[in-house]
Order: C-alpha cells, then structure tokens, then sequence
C-alpha cells in the first residue's frame, strides 16, 4: 500500500511533470517540485530490486536538499550501470539470450517505456534551468537528482529500444546473414580507412548530438574530459563488463545496452536519428560514468581500485596520445602492410621474364604492355607518299641519273699483253728482214734496232722542227738547232752573213771555232818573232821530216818496181810453161812460187773478199 | 804391282807419242763431192713471170753469184734459168737454196722475200689449190677467191704481218713462204676463208694464236 499510492502518485507526477510546457519550468513553482520530487522518488522505487548493493529502500525527498536526492540516486545508479554494462557484455556474447530476455521482459518494459518517456520529456524541461539561475539548491539538486534519474531513465529506455532493435535483428538474421559479421566487416574497414580519427569524429558527432539534445554545459565539459579520456569501442565494451550486472533480470537489459552501444558505433550514419542519438546519449552515459567511474573509483567501488589499474586493465589505449603519435602508429600500420605485401610473391608483371606458362590464362590481354620496338615500323603509304615518289622518278628520269649497279673494275691479274694491231697493209719489209730482227731481238735484246715504224718515225720529225720553229720564234728562250751529222761543208764567214731568223745582236764572230781554223799546242810564235836559234831549230826539223819522207817514197816505190818485175817474170814463165804443155802451170801455182806477201800492198792483187751487195755507191777505202 | 801399272801406263803414253795427229778434214766442196763434176738445175719461167724477171735480174744474180757462189744464167730460147756449181761452191746446198729462190720468184714472190730463203734454211714454201680444200664453182669459187684476198688485199696482208709470211693467190692456186709453224697457222687460216668463214672471225683466231705463239719467245 505504501508503495501502490506514492507508485500511483508517482506515476501522476510524471505524467504532470511530462504535459507541462517546458517554458514553465523555468519559473520556480513548489507544485513542479514536489512532482519532480514523487516522480523521481518512484522511479527509484522502480530501481531499486534491480540494485543489489543499493543501501537505500526508498528515496526520502521531502526534507532533503537536492544535492542530498542527487548523490542517493547516484549510489544507487553507479552500481547499476556496471551491472547494466555486464549484462550488455553477456548478450554480446550469447545473443541467444536476448531473445529470452526480450521475450520475458517484453511486456513489462512496454508499460514502463511510456512512463520513462514522460519523465525523459520532463527532464528535458528541468535541463533548460541550468542555464538561467534557479532559487535554490534545490531545483539544482532536483536537476541532479533528475539528471541521475534522467540517465537512468535513458538507460532503460534505450535499453528497451536497444531490446526491440534486437528483437528486428533476431528477425533478420538467418544462416546467411550475421548482423554481427557485418558489424565487424564494417568496423575493420573504418578502422583501417579511418583509424584513430573515427572515433574523434564520432566523438565530435556525439558532441553536436548532445548540443541537439540538450544544452548541458556540465556534460560539455564532461564529455570534454571523457573525449581525452575514451580511445576505442572495444574498451567501452569492456567497461561495460566491468560495470558488471549481478542479475539475471538485467542481463537482458545489459545485453541489450551492449547491443545498443555497438549499433551505435558500428551504424553510424544510422537508420534512425532518434535511436542514433539515443546511443549517442547511452553512449556519453557510458562515458560520463566510466570517467566518474575512473575518478570516483578509490571511493566507491572496491573491485578496481586504482586508476592506474583500470588503465591497465582497459589495456595501453586508454593513455592519452599525442598526434605525433598517433601519425606514427599510423605510419607504422603502412610500413606493416607495405612490409606484408613486399614479403608475398609478385604479380607476374612485376617479375622479370614470364613464359604464357607461368601466368594465368589471358592474362596478357588484360595488362596493358609496352615494349620497345626496335625496328622503324612500315611506313603508311598514303597519296602524298606516292606522289613524291613518283615526282623523283620524273626528275631522275629527265635528269638521266639512273642509280644502275656498276660492275666492279677487275684488277689486272696479268700485265696487259702487248697488243698487236691487225696490219692489214703490206708490209714494207721484206721476209728476211722480218726474221732477220725477230731472230736479233732472240738472240741480242739490247742491240736490236728500235721497232719505230715509218709512220712513227715521221711524226716524230715533224714534230721536232715544229717546236724548234717555235722555240726560235720566243726569243729569250732561244735553243739552237740540233745538230745532224751530216757531212757539209762551212765556210769560215761571219755569223751575221749566214741567214737568221731573227737577227738578234749583230756579232762578226766568225762561224768557225779557232780551234777549227787552227790546232796546234804549246807556245805559237809568228815568224818575226822567233829567235836566230829558234829559226834555226824548226829548219832542222823540217828537213829532218823531208828526208824521212822522201825515203819512204823510194822504198815503196822500189818495192812496187820489184813487185812488178817479179809479175812479169812469172806471166812469162806461165806463158812458156803454157806453150810447153806437158807441165802446164796454173797462175795459182805460179803465184804459190812468189814470196808470200807479208808486205801491205796498197793495191791488192787477188782479194777473194766475198761482199755483201751493199746498197750505193760508197766504196770503202 | 805399283811398278806393273806405271810401266803400262809408260807404254800407253809412248803409243800416244807415236801415233800421228787426227787428219782434220774440211768440208767438201761441191766438186770435190762430185768428183769435179758441175751440178746444175733448171727453173722454168712461166710467162706471166718473164717481164718482173727481166726486171729483177740483177736483184737475183748478185746474191746467187756473189754469196751463193753458184753460177746462174738465163737460157732465153728454152725460157729457163740455169744455175750451176762452180768450183768455189763452198756448200753443195748453196745450189738447192739458190733453185729453190729462183723458184719461189717464179711462183710470184717477191725479191725481197724470196731473199729470206738464202739467208734461212728453215722457210718452206708451201702450194695448194682451192679445190684441194673445198670443191667451189663458179661464183662460189669467185667469191672465194675474193674472200680470201679481202677488199684492196687487206685480208691476205693481215694474215701475212700476223703470221710472219708471205702469200701469193694466183687464181685457184695458193702459195704460202715461211716457217713451218707459221705456215701451218696461215694455212689454217685460208682453209677456213676457203671453207666460208666470215673475216673478222678469221682475225679473232689469228690473233689468238699469234699472241700465243709471241708469249712463247
């Protein structure tokens, strides 16, 4: 009865504090106050069997301050939500349970979903106090105690939400399809495109989600604080565990609280605004009562006591990160994966020669190859390309300047046989003479005469006296004539009588040389200017020579007489002997019975000299 | 038996002391040969031949006379040349050469040619007709007969400065003076100007062997 009535009442408060406008709350009025009072009284009546530690059965409101409402409800609360994240913890590993739980719980949360939502609505309205200042502490304390019912408030309803989300969930899911693989899926593509800046980001989406909601400047500062503090997802779960629910009534609701966290940060952009922001609310909750958590934990709770070891066990991401830092773990998440693939085996276009073995079927198709050609690629024959061939052909044509092979000139392998002209005119020559210098040239090579040909031997006269002629006309280069040996008698006259050309100097040099007109040696005298004894002495030779002379004459002389007496004694014994014919006596043998002629006769007798018939009439002496 | 050896040997050389000088005979003369009996011959003159005789008389006589040592006069009544060996004839071929000059004059040689045949003893004179080589008549034979000659005699003077000789083409009969091989080349020659050869394939050959017979020497 005690619990019906003020349950009653403040069920009614509730729904009081829920109609009113909000715009009235901000004028101070006891009648809202002592709604707000009831309502949070039956809230934490409501709470209460699901809070095991809690030292309070009721929450006494009438004489208290709010602070002193506040800090009850938060005894109360702070074991709760550990309790809550524990449960949550479970149902993300058993999901199974939910489904229990949703079902058991399914009807009853239904009915106190709408209450939550009245006084949610009616917290609404008592956040707007903080910014204008309240009479009182009161109200503050009513704020606070609203807060903290507030909060409880959102727990349970977006615990309730999170068990309807779940339930849809539970509808969807088949073999097929895990809702929980794609969470995963997609939180290992954020991680790994967003990395650590994903969860700054969300946390700035949960800032501006909870300036939309609500213009809480402690919870600003809060989640501030919170922001620095929070690090990842996983972490978050797992202080939900640490949270801790003892009973099996909230595990459902734990679960679901989970579930909705997780739904939270994995769906982000998010189906529903509301539910986001619901989890964005859950969310700060978790992070607010994790960070009171952190703070008030050497005081309240026993289970982990220093901060240190929360640190530790909310593992190394929790401590605070510079950018530097963070760059650098970013960094070496590249180096990792760039290391991962340098240590595969390449794809076959990176390795160095590939047979069509040792790569996939049509994979050359695919890849675009670019290789050098070496060779000039063919020429496009286009019109223009055949009209300038054909216009150099015209001009070769006209200029006669055909590229035609040429034979090479073959080296003379022997001397050039000495050709012979075919003389078809007779010969001037007589047979023997022909053999005659064939047999000379045999026999003696370098006496045989020049074989000069007539016609040769003529214009090599002509040409002769031409350039004498010549060579007598250019004056300073005056050549004399050749000399012929040809016997011809000089007259001794003077040069200038003789005809010339051209009469250059006048000289009375006479033609012949003094040697030719007189030869004698040694020292010549005239005769007037010899000497008495000189005189004397060429007399002498000259007789001396006379008498030589003159002896000489008669010798001979006597001698042809002798030689003429001798004939004629032999004639006449021939003749005799001829008469007498018994021993006739040629004029051979007779000549036998001369003496043998030693003596050089000038005229000879019987020279048997066989003579070659010679040409002219030149007897030789 | 050192002193058997040098005894025979002492023999040997008082036979060789003994014996008297080998006789060196000289050549025999022409009457000595014939035991002082005169070798005469006889060469006819054909007609066509007197006047070029009568001209050249004395271009005949004075080698034979004077070198040749034969005796040679003209028999006018029986139309002959009379040669005769005389006492001085100092080799009895000097006759046979000196008949075989007149000869050659009398086939129609000239002087001069004809000459080579005192001075050499290895020129032959070789004769043959037309017919003995192709039977040709007519304009055939006509046609050879020029061929042979070649226009203004070029032909037959070619051949002759080529193959050292000398020709003479008296109508159907051939006569050809020169050395034995020369001969035979000539000869072939006409044969084949005889046989209907074109001139000009008759040069190329000549000229061929005749190259072939200088690089020879």
């Amino acid at each position: 009865m005690s619990n019906s009535n003020p349950n009653n009442g403040g069920l009614e408060a509730l729904h009081r504090l829920k109609s009113t406008e909000p715009p009235l709350f901000l004028a101070p009025s006891p009648d809202l106050s002592q709604a707000a009072r009831l309502a949070s009284k039956y809230v934490f009546s409501l709470l209460q069997p699901h809070c095991p530690k809690s030292p309070f059965d009721n929450l006494l409101v009438d004489e208290f301050d709010a602070e002193q409402i506040w800090q009850r409800i938060d005894i109360q609360s702070q074991p709760l939500v550990s309790n809550l994240r524990r449960e949550l913890n479970k149902f993300e590993k058993n999901p199974e349970l939910v489904s229990k739980g949703f079902d058991r719980f399914k009807d009853e949360k239904k009915t106190q979903e709408r209450e939550i939502e009245e006084q949610y609505d009616e917290m609404d309205g008592y956040y707007d106090d903080d910014g204008d200042k309240m009479d009182g502490l009161d109200d503050e304390e009513e704020m606070d105690g609203l807060d903290e019912g507030e909060d409880d408030d959102d727990d349970e309803e977006e615990e309730e939400e999170e068990e309807e989300e779940k339930g849809r969930i539970a509808g969807i899911e088949d073999r097929f399809l895990k809702v929980k693989e794609l969470e995963e899926f997609l939180e290992d593509g954020e991680a790994r495109g967003y990395g650590l800046q994903k969860k700054k980001g969300n946390r700035k989406v949960d800032k501006k989600k909870k300036s939309e909601g609500s213009d809480e400047e402690d919870e600003e500062e809060g989640e501030d604080d919170e922001d620095d503090a929070e690090d990842e997802d996983e972490d978050e779960d797992e202080e939900l565990g640490d949270l801790g629910f003892s009973d099996d009534d909230d595990e459902g609701l734990d679960k679901l609280g989970n579930a909705r966290l997780m739904l939270w940060t994995r769906l982000v952009r998010g189906d529903k605004a509301k539910i986001v922001v619901d989890c964005c609310y859950f969310g700060i909750i978790m992070i607010e009562e994790k960070g009171f958590k952190s703070k008030s934990k050497p005081i309240k709770e026993s289970e982990d006591s220093d901060f240190g070891n929360d640190e530790g066990s909310g593992s190394m991401h929790e401590e605070i990160l510079s950018t530097h830092e963070r760059e650098h773990m970013r960094h070496q998440s590249d180096i990792e994966q760039m290391e991962k693939v340098n240590l595969e085996p390449k794809t076959w276009t990176m390795q160095g020669e590939v047979t069509a073995a040792k790569r996939p079927k049509n994979s050359a198709l695919e890849v675009d190859l670019d290789f050098e050609h070496n060779i000039r690629p063919a020429p496009v024959i286009t019109e223009e390309v055949t009209a300038t061939l054909e216009e150099i052909i015209q001009k070769r044509i006209l200029e006669g300047r055909f590229d035609d092979v040429q034979k090479p000139a073959t080296l003379p392998s022997k001397a050039p046989r000495e050709y012979k002209e075919m003389d078809e005119n007779k010969s001037k020559k007589g047979l023997a003479e022909v053999y005659e210098e064939e047999y000379v040239q045999k026999t003696d090579p370098a006496s045989a005469p020049l074989t000069f040909s007539d016609e040769q031997k003529e214009a090599s006269m002509l040409f002769k006296t031409l350039c004498l002629k010549l060579d007598a006309l250019s004056h300073f280069h005056f050549a004399p004539k050749p000399v012929i040996e040809d016997m011809s008698i000089q007259a001794n006259v003077p040069a200038l009588a003789l005809e010339e050309i051209a009469p250059v100097a006048i000289s009375d040099a006479a033609i012949l040389a003094p040697e030719e007109i007189f030869a004698g040696k040694g020292d010549i005298k005239e005769e007037a200017e010899l000497t008495q004894e000189e005189r004397k002495r060429r007399r002498a030779n000259k007789k001396r020579k006379f008498k030589a002379e003159t002896a000489k004459r008669i010798a001979n002389k006597a001698q042809t007489t002798i030689w003429a007496k001798l004939r004629i004694i032999v004639k006449s014994t021939a003749y005799m002997s001829s008469i007498n014919k018994k021993n006739p006596l040629t004029t051979e043998a007779a000549a036998s019975l001369l003496p043998p002629d030693n003596m050089p006769a000038k005229t000879p007798i019987t020279a048997a000299v066989p003579q070659l018939t010679v040409p002219g009439n030149l007897v030789l002496p | 038996m050192e002193p058997q050896t040098s005894t025979l040997m002492e023999v040997e050389a008082a036979n060789r002391v003994n014996l008297p000088t080998k006789p060196n005979f000289e050549p025999l003369k022409a009457h000595e040969m014939s035991e002082g009996r005169v070798q005469s011959r006889k060469v006819s003159v054909p007609p066509h031949r007197y006047t070029p005789l009568k001209k050249a008389w004395m271009d005949i006589y004075t080698p034979i006379f004077e070198q040749m040592k034969i005796d040679i006069r003209m028999n006018l009544k029986a139309r002959k040349v009379e040669l005769k060996t005389r006492a001085d004839t100092p080799d009895i071929s000097n006759l046979q050469k000196c008949a075989d000059f007149v000869h050659a004059f009398m086939l129609g040689f000239d002087v001069i040619d004809a000459i080579a045949l005192l001075r050499m003893d290895e020129l032959y004179v070789e004769s043959f007709e037309i017919k003995d080589v192709k039977t040709l008549r007519g304009e055939h034979l006509s046609r050879a007969i020029g061929r042979l000659s070649g226009k203004g005699g070029k032909t037959k003077f070619a051949i002759e400065n080529s193959t050292k000789t000398r020709i003479v083409i008296a109508d159907t009969k051939i006569h050809i003076l020169g050395s034995f091989a020369n001969l035979k080349i000539a000869r072939d020659s006409l044969c084949s100007l005889i046989l209907g050869s074109p001139a000009g394939k008759v040069y190329s050959k000549l000229r061929a062997v005749t190259a072939r017979l200088a690089e020879r020497f």
